[in-house]
């Protein structure tokens, strides 16, 4: 798609995106935010919601239609990830199988890898999670240290750890960032290596976390895992490329998700407050319990339309799209916070009781401040890209 | 077997109704949907088309509305009718429920379906009749508030819900059938049925190409006139029983019954 026709892009979703908005949400209303928190308490991932959705196509909505996707693009994929949060189901696998791994695969996976793996995420019956992140090295990802050394039959053998990897439990298999050990044992440039979950010497440690999200979040271990030719997106020490196309899309997905639970809270709260009666009258009627609400409300919609240009670019393959997926991961992380926080300030006491849900929400936006990029290195890039300032790290 | 499902575009049930003053008519602006009783029609259609008792041609959506009731033509089909056909004209605006009715029968005539259905209600007008309406224009059998079908060659049995119970009939086809929300869960629209919805063929029509006598239709043509409009009587305050002792509980409530002759 040239630059030209993104002028054409609606900046209001088309009939076809409310319906698929439409019907997202309703469906994931049918399990809502207590399925969500049954899952936890009876450990175990979301199978039934995701191949509900998975088998009517909403899964793979962003994947090329020759690979059984919808053929939608980033714009679509927010779209479902932003309602899912909404209906009080937010899903990180969406956010690494289709669109960390199928935007990659989609653009620099083989024939055979797209056979392989880009199907099965185009329809939703192929899970794969994304671990970069390491111990030691936690943004600044030039310290990457597992590595990926060729082996004399002409494979290769992963070893390193990985942190904070999410949905591993209900995948099928990892894209793993890894480093060309060269001959002289010194580390190379990132390679990208698809490793199934049961692959021997791969074993992995539950992280137990504040966030009772539907996925949960783990430490990887990779001891000498064979790994073959195949398994390699973009070659050996060929993976920068490929990682930098699969982290645009992690962001916008990371702001679609944060806007939709902020959507969640905020019409939890204006409820509250149009109906809790304290003083004989509504507390709405209180500017101090609704100007927060408004506020919010502002913040939130500013950070949607901020998503919608961010999945808009990265659709179009335009400039611009790294700058606006890392303003509307700020924004939206920092409207779902201020809704959340908001909602529960509107609520009182009621806001802290797990009865409302609103708690189960909070600790999934404060997340999102953090990761998958920090709120400080989205200002760094900011800084340094958009506004030529010197470079800080 | 041809199957033409009535559908109703309708403002969007999170829309909070209200009357307009000066029209005395319901303000329609606003997001608007799919009749959402519709839902169980189409719903029912698909079943019979899917059931494999009798062979289905087609399913059409029918609906008489403006411009923008294409909208729930798109949900219609993108929910599995074949087609759909929109009747729209300036002339048609206003028309009540009897007017309404005469019209869409008028679209049904040049169709010959062998089964018409349409949901028990409209979200918006909620009037219920309008099955009733077409049917005698059609001059079939008409029957409301099913929520069972079962299918032969050239009839139905209909299970259909009563005050009293439930009524079983045999209706001979070509019928209008209204269905009930408990005849099914209308099943949610595929990625691919969305996205091929303006693809299958929607017919628009004209007062005209349906043979519509315009003196029959729009406000002029229709014989009930909205004379005011008030508001529903304030509720009174309920009267909340505690439950201290549930025996003491159930005593107060059978008493409170009694006390209104509510039960013999």
């Amino acid at each position: 798609m040239s630059t030209l026709e993104l002028n054409l892009h609606p900046i209001l979703p088309d009939a076809e995106e409310q319906m698929l908005r439409e019907t997202v949400y309703a469906i994931t209303s049918s399990y809502g935010q207590a399925y969500t928190r049954s899952l936890r308490e009876e450990d175990r991932p979301p199978t039934e919601l995701w191949d509900e959705l998975a088998g009517k196509g909403y899964m793979g909505v962003n994947i090329p239609e020759e690979y059984g996707g919808g053929g939608l693009g980033m714009l679509a994929l927010s779209a479902v990830g932003e309602e899912l949060a909404a209906a009080g189901c937010p899903l990180l696998l969406i956010v690494v199988s289709p669109a960390i791994a199928g935007s990659i695969l989609t653009k620099h996976g083989t024939e055979e890898q797209k056979e392989r793996w880009l199907r099965g995420i185009g329809d939703g019956t192929t899970k794969l999670a994304f671990g970069i992140t390491e111990p030691d090295a936690g943004t600044n990802s030039h310290n990457l240290s597992t590595s990926l050394k060729p082996s004399e039959d002409g494979g290769y053998l992963l070893t390193g750890q990985k942190t904070y990897i999410s949905g591993v439990e209900d995948a099928d298999a990892v894209l793993v960032v890894a480093r060309g050990r060269n001959d002289d044992g010194s580390l190379g440039l990132p390679s990208l290596v698809i490793v199934d979950v049961d692959a021997p010497g791969f074993t992995r440690q539950e992280i137990p976390m504040a966030v009772k999200g539907a996925d949960k979040q783990w430490t990887l271990f990779f001891e000498n895992v064979e790994v073959e030719e195949e398994r390699l997106i973009g070659g050996f020490n060929g993976g920068l490329g490929p990682i930098f196309d699969g982290l645009n899309p992690e962001r916008i997905m990371g702001a679609a998700i944060s806007t939709g639970v902020g959507r969640r809270a905020l019409d939890q709260g204006a409820q509250y407050a149009r109906e809790r009666e304290v003083w004989g009258k509504p507390i709405a009627t209180h500017q101090g319990v609704a100007h927060p609400l408004a506020e919010s409300k502002i913040e939130l919609e500013l950070a949607r339309l901020m998503t919608r240009k961010a999945a808009s670019l990265y659709d179009a393959g335009a400039k611009g799209a790294g700058e606006a997926s890392n303003m509307a991961k700020y924004a939206a992380a920092e409207a779902g916070i201020s809704c959340v926080d908001n909602a529960i300030q509107a609520h009182g006491g009621n806001g802290f009781a797990l009865e409302y849900g609103l708690t189960d929400m909070y600790w999934g936006v404060r997340v999102a401040r953090t990761a998958p990029v920090s709120r400080e290195m989205v200002l760094n890039y900011v800084a340094e890209h958009s506004l030529g300032l010197p470079k800080s790290y | 077997m041809k199957i033409c499902v009535l559908v109703k575009e309708v403002p969007d049930a999170a829309v909070e109704k209200r009357m307009d003053s000066n029209s005395m008519r319901l303000d329609r602006s606003g997001e608007k949907n799919l009749n959402p009783f519709d839902t169980h029609a189409i719903e029912a259609a698909m079943q019979i088309k899917e059931g494999g008792a009798v062979d289905v041609e087609e399913v059409v959506a029918v609906t008489m509305g403006p411009e923008s009731a294409v909208r729930a033509l798109h949900k219609a089909v993108s929910l599995g009718a074949d087609r759909s056909v929109h009747l729209t004209d300036d002339a048609l605006a206003d028309s009540d429920v009897s007017a309404t009715g005469y019209a869409l029968a008028q679209v049904l005539k040049s169709e010959s379906p062998d089964l018409v259905l349409l949901g028990q209600q409209s979200d918006d007008g909620e009037c219920y009749t309008i099955g009733a309406v077409v049917a005698d224009h059609l001059e079939m059998p008409s029957l409301t508030q099913v929520i069972k079908i079962d299918t032969a060659a050239d009839k139905l049995t209909c299970e259909r819900q009563a005050e009293y119970g439930y009524d079983t009939v045999e209706v001979t086809l070509p019928a209008v059938i209204s269905v009930g929300d408990a005849i099914n869960e209308p099943r949610y629209p595929s990625l691919k049925a969305i996205m091929g919805a303006k693809k299958k063929q929607l017919d628009s029509k004209g007062t005209g190409d349906v043979e519509i006598d315009a003196s029959k239709v729009g406000a002029d043509g229709s014989r009930t006139r909205v004379l005011a409009i008030n508001p529903p009587p304030a509720k009174q305050a309920g009267e909340i029983i505690e439950d201290e002792d549930t025996n003491e509980t159930v005593e107060k409530i059978v008493a409170w019954l009694d006390e209104r002759k509510l039960i013999a």
